[in-house]
């Protein structure tokens, strides 16, 4: 539920593999005679006009054209991007659970800090047995406030049982805040879970 | 629970079920960023009219202008299949639809997503008690479709196939995943001694 730009990663990757692809492809087929002919036409005709450019664009009394510098700012620029597109991975944590600004009934303005869900929920289940671990994180989802409950059950432990108690303690927690929001229940086997002994009495 | 935080709330688990391709895309980023960053210390370079420092841009011109019969055919094969195995894993990454051995369990209130490991670990523990035999004893595999259950009973002691196979639908229908999967329960030949 974190704002993982995924559409933008599908495209990205599709196209950065198919240029691989392709790359590799050429690689291999150019030890072909008659590909190895048709790579040395179209390369030495690429080359002539790329010579050309260059010495189009290079200005008098320079020793080379300024497309260098406009090559290295492109790279530099392409950096910045692939720094962008990394950083938005995994981004959306934020630390509210519920905003209201509304003018009704009363104007003013209502926050309520994300750590109010997490450590309630924390608390609650702490004390469990059949929970190896849990952890709760309010993320940005849509615009709109949203909450992770994340648990480890320990082996064997059935998982509608967690998850109806686990609903349980969000439904107590609506009633208290007063507001709906989003709610994602995720039970995983994190490797704690899987080392640790299963519960062999109940 | 108003129509918005419903349909929120179906988004966040078709979103769950799914990966997010971060790490590949990280890792094709880092590629990319490495690869810009020496053409533009190359380029600098050339701008600036200093000596290259692996390889000026006429050589690397010149060198894959004349690429079959600069270097070694083989080596240049196995370069060609490298690079597009490497690109195949990043498109595959890309066209697949990159389904996660997740489960979700219908419910009221929240989205619950569920590691199918476990289902799986909690099913072996209810065809456990339902055969008799010990932890190591059973093993259960959940995919999307088919639950599969492989019981090596104690030696000498006969496990009861459908109990097994009722105990695990019983546990399967109870978790009411939503679409229920068809259960398969193996009991081995052979019995294991001792456990």
């Amino acid at each position: 539920m974190n704002q993982t730009p995924r559409s933008l990663n599908r495209v990205l990757l599709g196209l950065f593999g198919a240029l691989l692809m392709a790359v590799g492809a050429l690689a291999l087929l150019v030890g072909l005679p008659a590909v190895a002919r048709w790579w040395h036409n179209t390369a030495a005709a690429a080359g002539e006009w790329i010579a050309g450019v260059l010495d189009a664009t290079t200005i008098e009394g320079q020793r080379d054209s300024w497309l260098w510098i406009l090559l290295a700012l492109l790279m530099v620029l392409v950096v910045i991007l692939m720094i962008a597109w990394v950083s938005g991975q995994g981004r959306g944590r934020s630390g509210t659970l519920v905003h209201d600004d509304d003018a009704a009934p009363v104007p003013g303005r209502v926050t309520i800090n994300g750590a109010v869900a997490e450590q309630a929920l924390k608390a609650a289940l702490n004390g469990r047995v059949d929970l190896v671990n849990s952890s709760v994180t309010t993320y940005e989802f849509n615009g709109q406030p949203a909450l992770r409950i994340r648990v480890s059950p320990r082996q064997g432990v059935a998982p509608y049982v967690v998850a109806e108690e686990v609903t349980a303690l969000v439904d107590a927690l609506d009633a208290v805040v007063g507001r709906q929001t989003p709610v994602l229940i995720t039970l995983s086997s994190g490797a704690r879970a899987r080392f640790t002994r299963a519960e062999r009495v109940r | 629970m108003n129509d918005e935080t419903t349909q929120l709330t179906a988004r966040v688990v078709r979103r769950e079920m799914h990966s997010s391709r971060a790490v590949p895309s990280a890792v094709a980023a880092l590629l990319i960023t490495l690869i810009c960053l020496y053409v533009m210390l190359e380029a600098a370079l050339k701008a600036l009219g200093q000596d290259p420092w692996l390889l000026s841009p006429e050589g690397a011109g010149e060198w894959i202008g004349g690429v079959p019969g600069s270097t070694e055919p083989t080596l240049l094969a196995a370069a060609g299949a490298l690079v597009f195995l490497i690109g195949l894993i990043f498109f595959l990454n890309a066209v697949l639809p990159g389904r996660l051995a997740r489960l979700s369990i219908p419910n009221p209130r929240a989205a619950v997503v569920v590691d199918a490991e476990v289902l799986a670990s909690s099913l072996a523990r209810r065809a456990r008690v339902a055969a008799g035999v010990a932890p190591e004893q059973v093993i259960v595999t959940v995919g999307r479709r088919i639950v599969d259950v492989q019981v090596r009973p104690t030696s000498g002691i006969p496990v009861d196939r459908d109990a097994v196979l009722a105990a695990v639908e019983d546990d399967l229908r109870r978790t009411s995943i939503d679409s229920m999967p068809e259960v398969r329960v193996a009991i081995a030949p052979s019995g294991v001694i001792g456990q």
